[in-house]
């Protein structure tokens, strides 16, 4: 990092930390928000990683409601975290595992 | 990208199929046109769509080329995420003030790119274009098709981290953006403020939108796009994909309850172009439509029906009174049967969509002055004669926002009140109102 660079970074911080103060309260309900969303998201992910899994699955592993479940997956997959792995058995559901990339 | 104060012949008010039509043709004929659409892209309901009635084309494909062609055209300035705030009238017409809400990004920077979003670590629901089912981050480009391709910021629920910051290669974001204001001195103004869709929780014998699987048409709609919430249809209470689908028709219009007497048009042919669409998609799924007659007004829809019967769609006469839901959470339609000694019956289905009606995308009154009809869509006065002419001298209106209609007849009123503009202008031009600096940019 150049000296410029380096100053641009600590005037960016700085704005930050200004815009927080600025949107104290609003900025303490996202940041609930997030952290109640990445702890669902772990717990999406870690059942996922044994086998892939149906939205039904995944709720009474999670014991989250199914719907609930549903909306996570479609977003897991529409930013490339989640991805289908055809159908169960019974032709009614389809299963998700996790894409390589999130498996890493 | 727009000045702070704008001469133009002509304003357009929606960026549906319908405004940005209108837009066109008198930007094609050299009339300088702005074009102001609330939403941070223009294509209204249309975009929105999966596939067009009656000829089954891609809506994506065709509304696409007339977005790029209103964002790209050098005789129309595009405001988008933008509203008017007053309207008055000055011996050149009428002088407009728009609010450009920011986006707290740069418009001419960003290049659409997505950087940010990929980043950025909090999913919302996406009420606005997928009716909650998906996610967009903080900072989105709203959709794969969106014109602008800019993003914007839900600064609400932001927490602020800086992550867009790095990753945007542009240095498009700025968190210090304001509203601006925009004044623009225009000769005429179109209304092209489109509709809305009946509320699918309008109705309690319904469930009042509190039944999971039951949904309305434009929500069906995305689940049957490619690039819907789920890339399929599933149902939205635990992903299951539906073997058994009911349409309930005029759930929304001729109904006196809801206020709404009259007939939406569209909601038959709709209903019918996506029972063809699901049994492609789900050859198994039965699928019925419950209707009380079914409307099929327009060329070759006649023949789009009997197609629909022929691929085994079931039609069955009767008035819906009551859905409910079992504990798996399957709706339960409980109907006359009218062509069956009017027995009345429950059937179970997987998946129940509404085809709701069409209602006025807002009220022309407060700032034009334009009154509506008893239906409360603009009146037109002397229909017959000058479609598009409103009781306003100066003021003209199109599409939905006239009444319930389809795409084509949107299109086609759309030229119309194009035509009717460009007669009014020419006349006023003629008669010599014209300044200087109105007569150089016609036909520049
Ligand atoms: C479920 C469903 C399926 C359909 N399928 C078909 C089909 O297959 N084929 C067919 O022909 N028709 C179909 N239609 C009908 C079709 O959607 C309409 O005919 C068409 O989209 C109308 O276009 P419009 O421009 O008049 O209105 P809209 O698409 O509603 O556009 C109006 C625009 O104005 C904007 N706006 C509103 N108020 C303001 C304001 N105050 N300031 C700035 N901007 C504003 C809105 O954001 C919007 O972008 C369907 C309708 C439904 C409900
Ligand atoms: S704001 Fe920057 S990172 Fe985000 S889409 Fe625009 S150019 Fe890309």
């Amino acid at each position: 990092m150049n000296v410029t660079s380096k100053e641009q970074a600590r005037k960016r911080t700085q704005m930050l930390v200004e815009l927080r103060k600025q949107h104290d309260a609003q900025v303490k309900q996202a940041q609930e928000r997030l952290k109640e969303q990445q702890t669902i998201r772990k717990t999406l992910q870690r059942a996922m990683q044994g086998a892939p899994r149906s939205v039904p699955q995944l709720a009474a592993i999670t014991n989250l409601a199914a719907y609930e479940v549903l909306w996570h997956i479609a977003a897991m997959k529409k930013y490339g975290v989640v991805e289908e792995a055809g159908m169960d058995t019974g032709g009614e559901y389809y299963l998700y595992e996790l894409s390589k990339e999130a498996k890493g | 990208m727009a000045a702070d104060r704008l001469q133009v012949d002509t304003i357009v008010i929606g960026g549906g199929i319908a405004g940005m039509q209108a837009a066109l043709d008198l930007a094609d004929q050299g009339y300088r046109v702005a074009l102001v659409e609330k939403n941070p892209s223009v294509g209204g309901k249309m975009i929105g769509l999966s596939k067009v009635f009656p000829t089954l084309d891609c809506c994506s494909c065709i509304t696409t080329p007339k977005m790029a062609a209103v964002a790209y055209h050098d005789n129309i300035d595009l405001l988008t995420y933008s509203e008017v705030q007053s309207v008055s009238r000055n011996e050149q017409g009428f002088v407009v003030q728009v609010l450009k809400k920011p986006r707290y990004v740069i418009d001419d920077a960003c290049t659409g790119c997505r950087s940010c979003e990929l980043v950025c670590p909090l999913d919302l629901p996406d009420d606005a274009n997928e009716f909650g089912r998906t996610a967009h981050r903080v900072i989105y480009v709203p959709f794969t098709t969106a014109v602008p391709q800019k993003a914007l910021i839900d600064i609400d629920q932001c927490v602020f981290c800086g992550k867009c910051l790095q990753a945007c290669p542009s240095d498009a974001i700025d968190f210090s953006q304001l509203p601006a204001f925009l004044e623009i001195q225009a000769r005429s103004i179109i209304l092209a403020t489109g509709y809305q869709v009946t509320r699918y929780d309008a109705k309690k014998q319904y469930g009042a939108g509190k039944l999971r699987n039951v949904i309305d048409g434009l929500m069906m709609e995305r689940l049957l796009a490619p690039t819907g919430p789920y890339g399929r249809v599933l149902r939205p209470s635990d992903g299951k994909q539906p073997a058994s689908i009911a349409y309930v028709q005029c759930a929304g219009s001729r109904d006196e309850t809801l206020g709404v007497p009259y007939c939406s048009r569209v909601c038959c042919m709709y209903a019918i172009k996506q029972a063809m669409l699901l049994s492609g998609m789900l050859p198994l799924a039965d699928i019925t439509i419950y209707y009380m007659d079914i409307r099929t007004f327009g060329k070759g829809y006649e023949q789009f029906y009997r197609s629909a019967q022929a691929m085994g769609i079931t039609f069955v006469k009767g008035k819906v009174a009551r859905i409910t839901e079992d504990a798996d959470q399957n709706p339960t339609v409980r109907v006359e049967l009218i062509d069956d000694h009017s027995q009345v019956v429950e059937r179970k289905h997987d998946l129940v969509v509404l085809s709701v009606g069409m209602l006025p995308g807002g009220d022309p009154q407060a700032l034009y002055g334009v009154p509506t009809s008893e239906d409360g869509f603009v009146r037109i006065p002397n229909y017959n004669v000058a479609p598009a002419t409103t009781t306003q001298e100066g003021v003209f209106a199109t599409g939905t926002a006239i009444g319930p209609m389809d795409i084509v007849d949107s299109i086609v009123t759309a030229s119309a009140a194009a035509a009717e503009v460009s007669a009014y202008l020419q006349s006023h031009y003629a008669a010599g109102s014209l300044t200087d600096a109105e007569r150089s940019l016609i036909h520049a």
